[in-house]
C-alpha cells in the first residue's frame, strides 16, 4: 500500500472532529438562510435524540411522551421572548383577545433572562424527574411504560392546547418578531449564531451522553436494560438510575425544545402531538439504538430528507418513513451506524464483486482459517471488530 | 445472636396455592446447608422469599435477628445477601470483566459517575477472574461465553458482593463432570468464611459437599439432617419414587438418588 494513502495519525484519530470544525465554519457560507435554519432545528432535535437513545438504547426505556419536555422547553423560551421586547407595563399581545388585563403570576418570573437560562432545562428536567420517580418507583416498565408516557403526554397536549389565557393555547407563542440584544431573533444573522449554539450545545449533549454511557454508570445502565432484577439482587436501586437517566434526558429534552422553538419561529401545543414524540424514537432507531452517534445522525439524516421529500412529493414522506422504519426493525436492528460498525458498506461493496480492503500485504486477516481462529481468540460478537470492511 | 438465618412459619399463597406452607428453617453462621425437593417443593419460591422479591403471606425471615418481611431487594443485597440464579444470568452486553466490576463494589449512581474502582476492588476483580478461569476472556462479552463460564461468571459475581449468606441456585446445572468437582471445592471452600445454602437437584455432587441437607416438599420441611439418614428416611424415598409399595418386587431401595432432575421421576 502507497504511504501517501495513509492520513498522519492526528488526522486518523481526530477526522471527526475536523469534519465537524470544518462544516460548521463553512456550511453557514454556502447554505442559503433557509437552509441552513433548517440545518440548525435539525441539529436541535438532534439532543432530544440524544436523550432518548439514553434512555431506551442504553437503559431500555421506550418513552413515548419527550414531546412533553421539549415542549416545556420551548415554552419556556418562548414565554420570555414575548416578554422581553415589551415596554414596562405592555402585555403580550394575545392576552389582549381573551380580555386578561394583568399578566399571570407564573409569567412574572420569566421575564429574567438569568431565570429563563436554568427554567429551559431545568423544569423539564424536574417533571422528568416526579414522573419518572412515581413510575419506577412501581415499577412500571416495558410497554406500561411506553403507554402511561404517551398518556401524560396527551394530557399536557390537551391541557396547553385549551389554556388560551394562560399561554395562548392552540396558537401558540410566536418567536420572531422578538429582540435579542436588538436584534430580530427571525433575522438571518441571529440565525447564524443560533446555528452555532446549536452546534456547540450538540457536542456538549454528546459529551455529557459519552460520559454518561461510557463508565461503569452506562454499563449500570445496559444491565437494568438486559436484567434488571439481577441488578437488585446485586445491591443496586434501579429507581434511582432510570429516575436520573429520565431526568437527564428531560433536561436535554428542554434544551433541545428550547433551540427548536427560536429556529422555527414557533412553539405550539403541536410540539406535544403524539405523533411527533413516536418520530423521535424512529429517529434514535434509524441512526441506531444504543450508539450516540446514530441518534443525532438519525435525527438530521430523516429529518432533512423529510423536508427534502416533501418539498417535492408532499404525500409521501410518511409512506417513506414507514419503509425507513421497517427497514430497520427488519434488517438493521442496530441502525445505520450499528451497521457500518459491523462492517455493512463493505459486504455491500463485496456484494458487487469488489473486495474488501485487507489491511496486511497477503490478506492473512481476510483468510477464512484465520478469521475462524480469531473469532476463536476474541469471541464472536466482540463489538468493535468489524471484520475489516468497514474501514 | 448466633443464627445467621431464621425463617418463622413462613407461607407464600399464590391465588390459594400454596407455594411454601408453614416453612421452618435456620442457618448458623459459616454453614454449609443443601436444599433439595422434587419439583415445584418450593425452592425457588424459598429463595424469593428470603432475598424479598417475594413477601410472605404469613411468618417472617430473619437475618441477624432482624426481619426481612418488607424490605427491598436491593437493601437486603447490601445486608449482605447474595443470590445465584438457577440459569445463569449475566448481563449479556458487558464483557466478563465489567460484570464483575458492577457486582463488587459501589452501588449509587453518584458513586459509579464519579468515583472510579479502587485498587482493591480491580485486585479483586482480577483475582476472581482467576479464581474461576476466567481471566483470558475478561474482554470478551459475556453473552459469548458457554454455559459453563456464565455459571462461573455469575458464581464470581456473587462472590464480588462478598455477600455473608450466599444462595446458590442449582450452581452445577449443565455443568460438566469435571466442572462440577471444580464447583463443589469452590464452594465447600467458602463454608466457614461464608454461609451457603445451596440448591441443586444433583445428587451426587450434594453427596460431596459433605454438608447437612434439607429436604423441601409441597413448601414444607419435610426432613433434615445428613445426606444418609436423609437417603434412607422413608418419607423422602416416597416423595422423590412414589410410594414404596409401587416398587416393583425384586428391585432393592435405591440406595441413591438419580442424578437426573426428579421430575422425569415422580409419578
Amino acid at each position: 500500500m502507497p504511504v501517501s494513502a495513509t492520513p498522519p495519525a492526528f488526522v486518523r484519530r481526530w477526522w471527526p472532529w475536523i469534519l465537524i470544525v470544518a462544516a460548521t465554519l463553512i456550511l453557514p457560507v454556502i447554505l442559503p438562510p433557509f437552509r441552513l435554519n433548517l440545518l440548525g432545528r435539525f441539529l436541535s432535535l438532534g439532543i432530544v435524540a440524544l436523550g432518548v437513545d439514553l434512555i431506551w438504547g442504553y437503559t431500555g426505556l421506550l418513552s413515548l411522551g419527550q414531546g412533553i419536555f421539549f415542549a416545556l422547553g420551548g415554552y419556556a423560551l418562548g414565554m420570555h421572548l414575548s416578554l422581553n421586547s415589551l415596554e414596562p407595563g405592555q402585555l403580550p399581545e394575545f392576552f389582549g383577545l381573551y380580555g386578561v388585563n394583568s399578566l399571570p403570576a407564573f409569567w412574572q418570573p420569566f421575564s429574567s433572562p438569568l431565570f429563563t437560562l436554568v427554567a429551559i432545562w431545568v423544569i423539564p428536567a424536574l417533571v422528568a424527574g416526579i414522573l419518572g420517580f412515581l413510575v419506577f418507583r412501581n415499577r412500571i416498565k416495558g410497554v406500561y411504560f411506553s403507554i402511561l408516557t404517551q398518556a401524560a403526554l396527551l394530557v399536557f397536549f390537551n391541557f396547553f392546547n385549551g389554556q388560551q389565557k394562560l399561554i395562548n393555547g392552540t396558537n401558540g407563542l410566536k418567536t420572531d418578531t422578538a429582540k435579542v440584544f436588538g436584534e430580530l431573533v427571525g433575522s438571518d444573522a441571529m440565525q447564524r449564531n443560533l446555528f452555532w449554539l446549536t452546534v456547540l450545545l450538540v457536542i456538549a449533549a454528546f459529551l455529557l451522553c459519552r460520559w454518561l454511557t461510557s463508565g461503569r454508570f452506562g454499563d449500570a445502565l445496559v444491565a437494568i436494560r438486559d436484567d434488571e432484577p439481577r441488578m437488585r439482587f446485586t445491591g443496586y436501586n434501579p429507581t434511582a438510575y432510570k429516575t436520573l437517566v429520565f431526568t437527564v434526558a428531560g433536561a436535554l429534552a428542554g434544551i433541545s425544545g428550547a433551540l427548536y422553538t427560536v429556529q422555527s419561529g414557533i412553539i405550539s401545543p403541536q410540539f406535544m402531538a403524539v405523533p411527533f414524540s413516536i418520530e423521535m424514537v424512529i429517529w434514535v432507531a434509524v441512526g441506531g439504538r444504543g450508539t450516540l452517534l446514530g441518534a443525532v445522525l438519525g435525527a438530521v439524516l430523516i429529518n432533512y430528507a423529510k423536508s427534502l421529500i416533501s418539498e417535492q412529493l408532499p404525500e409521501t414522506w410518511l409512506f417513506v418513513q414507514g419503509a425507513l422504519f421497517l427497514l430497520v426493525v427488519t434488517a438493521l436492528p442496530d441502525g445505520l451506524v450499528g451497521w457500518w460498525r459491523q462492517g455493512g458498506p463493505g459486504q455491500i461493496l463485496a456484494m458487487f464483486g469488489w473486495p474488501p480492503r485487507s489491511a496486511t500485504y497477503p490478506g492473512l486477516d481476510l483468510d477464512p482459517s484465520m478469521l475462524a481462529e480469531r473469532e476463536a481468540l476474541e469471541g464472536p460478537s466482540s463489538p468493535d471488530s468489524g471484520t475489516g470492511g468497514g474501514r | 445472636m448466633t443464627t445467621l438465618l431464621e425463617l418463622r412459619g413462613v407461607s407464600v399463597s399464590f391465588d390459594g396455592f400454596l407455594a411454601l406452607n408453614d416453612l421452618n428453617l435456620s442457618l448458623q453462621p459459616g454453614e454449609l446447608r443443601a436444599v433439595i425437593g422434587p419439583n415445584g417443593a418450593g425452592k425457588t419460591t424459598f429463595l424469593d422469599v428470603i432475598t424479598g422479591k417475594v413477601r410472605p403471606t404469613q411468618g417472617d425471615v430473619f437475618f441477624r435477628g432482624r426481619s426481612l418481611v418488607g424490605t427491598s431487594e436491593h437493601r437486603i443485597a447490601r445486608l449482605g445477601i447474595g443470590r445465584k440464579f438457577q440459569t445463569p444470568r449475566v448481563y449479556q452486553n458487558l464483557t466478563a470483566r465489567r460484570n464483575l466490576e458492577l457486582a463488587v463494589s459501589h452501588r449509587s449512581p453518584f458513586d459509579l459517575l464519579f468515583r472510579g474502582l479502587d485498587g482493591s476492588s480491580q485486585d479483586r476483580v482480577a483475582h476472581l477472574l482467576k479464581v474461576v478461569g476466567l481471566a483470558p476472556q475478561a474482554q470478551q462479552l459475556a453473552g459469548g461465553l458457554s454455559h459453563g463460564q456464565k455459571q462461573w461468571l455469575e458464581i464470581a459475581m456473587l462472590l464480588a458482593q462478598d455477600p455473608d449468606l450466599l444462595l446458590v441456585d442449582e450452581p452445577v446445572a449443565g455443568l460438566s463432570d469435571e466442572e462440577t468437582e471444580r464447583t463443589g471445592e469452590l464452594l465447600r471452600s467458602l463454608a466457614g468464611d461464608h454461609t451457603l445454602l445451596v440448591i441443586e437437584h444433583d445428587m451426587e455432587f450434594i453427596r460431596n459437599l459433605d454438608s447437612s441437607v434439607t429436604v423441601l416438599h409441597e413448601g414444607h420441611v419435610l426432613c433434615e439432617g445428613s445426606m444418609e439418614a436423609v437417603q434412607s428416611d422413608p418419607r423422602v424415598i416416597e416423595v422423590y419414587l412414589g410410594v414404596e409399595d409401587d416398587l416393583e418386587p425384586g428391585i432393592a431401595p435405591p440406595s441413591s438418588f438419580p442424578d437426573r432432575p426428579s421430575s422425569e421421576l415422580q409419578p
